[in-house]
């Protein structure tokens, strides 16, 4: 009986420390998935894409076209456009 | 022999015992891992439920274009199984295909715009964009000096090649030639918060993807989950998206956005008519932009920002129809080209009327 008991034990201590273990991997995951993608992170990179989109408008500028250009962009366009479903 | 006995049983209650203790250490202990491990803890939850299935067979799709009718068939109603789960309203996932014949073309008149943002709200709306926090919007108004504006209109024509005894390279002399007719956007501002608009020395410039005829964010994914469609529009698989952000570097117009994290998006506003390729919710790590609101424009109807226009400074339609809006546009408005260094041809037009 003891050394049935000891064998369980013995069984048992192990699976107890296999899911200390998996306890102790799944808490630290979590606290480290929590610590890189924390609100505030993640509300300056939403702001930062938002800020590049203002970097690359500013400092161009809207060229007005001439009937000329105009009329040569809209057959570029179809142009590309049959090319493409072709 | 009976003090014998009384040992045996001893032993006997303490192995009973510590059994006990163990079953309580190991119950205690699966508690706290599932309670520190969410993700493992959806994970089990997800197995004891018969919809896991539906994740895993989402997580194994391949791209929607190349899939057989039977695979898109089922690939949506998992889509509409799990939406309609999720948001508790019934969801519905449309993949109608793109009209043959059309290619849509917007046009926006800068000198209407009186930069009220309706047109962003209604596509955060629309769209089922995330809010609250981490907010997504596919529509920046940008705020712009008046003065910046620099043209005559006069010189316009009046612009010639130059003749040279050392032969006629088409070089533009005369008009505006040294002086580029339009508008710069030197010191625009997007996060303007005025309390009344129009402000009266401003201009108010929305911009939003800009769907390039030649995209260069759909040259850009290394996987094809963004391409153009036959309507010219460009759209991504959002199962398909590898969330490298390799084409929101391409993008010239920077008009993509990417989820950083898991978006926000409260059941009570989420727009339960969706499209494959459009405003269905989103997950972490993809990418998103406008698609001339997909889930509209493929039934025939216009894009939400331009309902929302309050002074219908928006024009959309099809650049094959000499008819269409965006066709009377380009024959009779003043219209720019923006950012055109970069060859992309895009179908989205800034004019003023």
């Amino acid at each position: 009986m003891n050394e049935g008991g000891n064998s369980r034990r013995s069984f048992f201590q192990k699976a107890a420390a296999v899911i200390g273990m998996f306890a102790a991997a799944g808490y630290t995951t979590n606290k480290i998935s929590k610590s890189t993608t924390s609100d505030v992170g993640e509300t300056a990179k939403y702001a930062n894409d938002a800020a590049m989109q203002e970097q690359a408008v500013m400092g161009n500028r809207l060229v007005l076209m001439s009937e000329s250009e105009k009329s040569q962009r809209l057959q570029e366009l179809l142009n590309c456009h049959n090319e493409e479903i072709s | 022999m009976s003090e014998k006995h009384v040992d045996e049983s001893k032993e006997a209650a303490e192995v009973i015992a510590s059994r006990r203790d163990f079953l309580k250490y190991v119950c205690t202990s699966g508690a706290a891992a599932l309670v520190a491990a969410p993700g493992p803890a959806e994970a089990a939850v997800e197995a004891a439920n018969p919809d896991a299935d539906v994740t895993v067979a989402e997580f194994f799709q391949g791209h929607f274009v190349l899939m057989s009718d039977a695979e898109k068939k089922a690939a949506i109603a998992r889509l509409e199984k799990r939406y309609t789960a999720k948001y508790g309203k019934k969801t519905t996932v449309s993949d109608k295909e793109a009209p043959d014949g059309v290619l849509f073309g917007y046009a926006l008149d800068i000198s209407k715009c009186i930069g009220c943002r309706r047109c962003v709200h209604a596509c955060v709306e629309e769209n089922n964009q995330s809010r609250n926090g981490t907010v997504i919007q596919w529509i920046q108004v940008m705020k712009i000096p008046r003065g910046n504006v620099s043209f005559s209109a006069d010189e316009l024509d009046k612009g010639y090649p130059e003749q040279s005894r050392f032969g006629n390279y088409g070089v533009q002399v005369g008009g505006n030639a040294y002086h580029p007719a339009g508008l710069s956007t030197e010191g625009a501002q997007s996060y303007y918060q005025d309390e009344t608009v129009p402000d009266k020395d401003f201009f108010y410039m929305p911009v939003q993807c800009q769907q390039c005829e030649k995209p260069p964010c759909v040259k850009a994914c290394p996987v094809r989950a963004t391409f153009r469609d036959h309507a010219g529009v460009v759209l991504i698989d959002y199962n398909w998206c590898i969330g490298c952000r390799m084409c929101q570097l391409a993008c010239p117009y920077h008009a993509r956005r990417f989820n950083w994290g898991e978006p926000n998006l409260p059941a009570e506003d989420m727009n339960p008519k969706t499209h494959y390729f459009g405003n269905r919710p989103r997950m972490k790590g993809v990418m998103e932009k406008c698609t001339f609101c997909v889930q509209r424009t493929r039934e025939g109807r216009n894009p939400a920002c331009l309902e929302a226009c309050p002074v219908g400074a928006r024009k959309f339609g099809n650049l094959l129809d000499p008819e269409s809006d965006v066709r009377k546009v380009l024959a009779t408005k003043r219209v720019f080209r923006f950012r055109e260094e970069f060859g992309t041809y895009p179908k989205f037009f800034y004019y003023i009327g």
